[in-house]
């Protein structure tokens, strides 16, 4: 077994893949299915519940494709299934590639999928991008009951802060993605910068001001279908603004 | 009608069950493959390798679950450590479904919201997945397409333009927002120039660190009483 693509593409992690698919589907719908009934008992209005769902799934599509690109760049050098299974379950694809490069590289071999990648370097990469993404679901599985405890504790004592504690969490993360497309953008304007200005600024700019008129549009005629889309759109048509630039 | 208290203990339970059966799931394919294959690599190789991403990846790990599980809330964070892709796509779904339903974490609504949120965009990521094994073959030239590139290579920025703006100009969670993203923001523009305008692999470390920052930022705020909602500060 000295052709590890023999391994990597067998039947039999193929019938892993299928396993893992249908286990996710099983284990998103009892939680759907939890929640919405929940959500009915407690006497949240249904179409509360239904547009939330319906927005998910919309927005969903778009920020996928990606997840499709990295498996395409992975399929040559790992396989098709095994990707497959550690981008459905947690995986990214910048952590799984550098996995799996450690991977080859804790045998003694260069690199993926180059000479001396046998079966068994490919076994050793399976494992490595395995045992080092799991963390984040460990943690929550015996912590997580304690965390929302101290949540809910604080609340007790402070109700009002809650919200302002989670909207600070998420501008932190937010701050970083919009500071790392326009600090890009602004080094390569400085005074003597002669790198390239990039397409994140315009990218940036295009989707937010598409975003605002579609906010307009939804307000001032009350289209309410386009809600659901407009997050989506706004993608859209600044990522063909960055295509059509680069033409 | 059962209480809100035992939704919530039920919640846990099937998530640490269905958490669990993902955890064996997730280390069975590669033991399952070794043993159909009889294909062991070296322990020692393995936990030379191992070792150098633990040192990563349990403290990123750590920080993320402390970042994100109270915005998901309880059926949500579950989900959101089986699924991944946090950043580029639950998080931001939760954040617009939560605007558009008009309700806030670490509340009733908000808990049923986030677990349906996640749990259809994991229901979608998942489904658009297997579609792509399927069809890998034509999909191929399509997805490596170089006229195409641009779009993908800049579909952070789409994302975070359109979301950031929706959020900073909304007041769902009881105040204006932009109050408290906008020195972040600034800040984190500052830094990351200051670092040669490239974040890189210091992402990581960075998100928990405005994280902080931008908490200690609210909290003088909100005891200055300066993100009282002009409606709140009328019924007070």
């Amino acid at each position: 077994m000295d052709n590890y693509l023999d391994v990597a593409n067998s039947q039999f992690l193929a019938i892993l893949g299928g396993m893992v698919f249908i286990f996710l589907l099983l284990q998103s719908s009892l939680f759907l299915r939890k929640a919405w009934n929940r959500g009915i008992e407690s006497g949240m209005d249904k179409a509360k519940l239904k547009g939330a769902m319906r927005q998910s799934m919309v927005f969903s599509i778009v920020p996928s494709i990606p997840i499709l690109i990295s498996l395409v760049a992975m399929a040559p050098v790992l396989g098709i299934y095994f990707p497959w299974i550690r981008l459905s379950i947690i995986g990214s694809a910048v952590y799984e590639l550098i996995a799996a490069d450690v991977g080859a590289k804790s045998m003694g071999v260069s690199g993926l999928g180059g000479e001396g990648y046998t079966a068994a370097v490919f076994a050793n990469s399976m494992w490595i991008m395995t045992l080092g993404i799991v963390w984040g679901l460990v943690v929550v599985l015996f912590f997580l009951n304690r965390i929302q405890g101290i949540i809910s504790k604080a609340k007790d004592r402070d109700a009002s802060w809650i919200p302002i504690l989670i909207a600070a969490l998420f501008a932190g993360m937010l701050s970083v993605f919009l500071g790392d497309t326009i600090a890009a953008s602004l080094v390569a304007m400085l005074p003597g910068s002669t790198g390239p200005v990039g397409l994140g600024l315009p990218v940036l700019l295009i989707s937010a001001g598409a975003m605002v008129i579609f906010g307009l549009l939804i307000n001032r005629f009350k289209i309410n279908w386009l809600r659901d889309f407009a997050l989506s759109f706004s993608m859209i048509i600044a990522m063909a603004s960055a295509v059509l630039i680069s033409l | 009608m059962k209480t809100y208290d035992s939704y919530i203990d039920s919640m846990h339970r099937l998530g640490r069950i269905t958490g669990g059966i993902a955890l064996v799931i997730i280390l069975g394919v590669p033991a399952l493959t070794c043993w159909k294959f009889g294909i062991f690599p070296p322990i020692g190789n393995l936990m030379a390798g191992i070792s150098s991403l633990l040192v990563i990846f349990v403290p990123i790990a750590i920080i993320e679950v402390m970042m994100y599980t109270p915005m998901a809330g309880i059926g949500g964070s579950y989900l959101l450590f089986v699924t991944g892709n946090l950043t580029n796509l639950r998080i931001p779904a939760l954040i617009m479904c939560m605007e558009s339903a008009e309700v806030q974490s670490a509340t009733e609504e908000g808990e049923i919201i986030s677990t349906i949120t996640i749990a259809a965009s994991a229901l979608v990521t998942t489904v658009v997945i297997a579609l792509g094994v399927l069809l890998l073959v034509p999909l191929t030239p399509v997805l490596n397409d170089p006229t195409l590139r641009p779009a993908f290579d800049n579909i952070l920025p789409a994302l975070f333009g359109a979301l950031g703006v929706a959020w900073m100009g909304s007041n769902t969670s009881g105040f204006a927002q932009w109050k408290v993203g906008i020195l972040p923001s600034i800040l984190a523009i500052v830094v990351i120039m200051a670092m040669g305008g490239h974040a890189g692999k210091l992402i990581g470390i960075l998100i928990p660190g405005m994280a902080l920052i931008s908490i200690i930022f609210a909290r003088f705020m909100y005891k200055k009483g300066w993100l009282m909602d002009e409606t709140v500060a009328a019924q007070c």
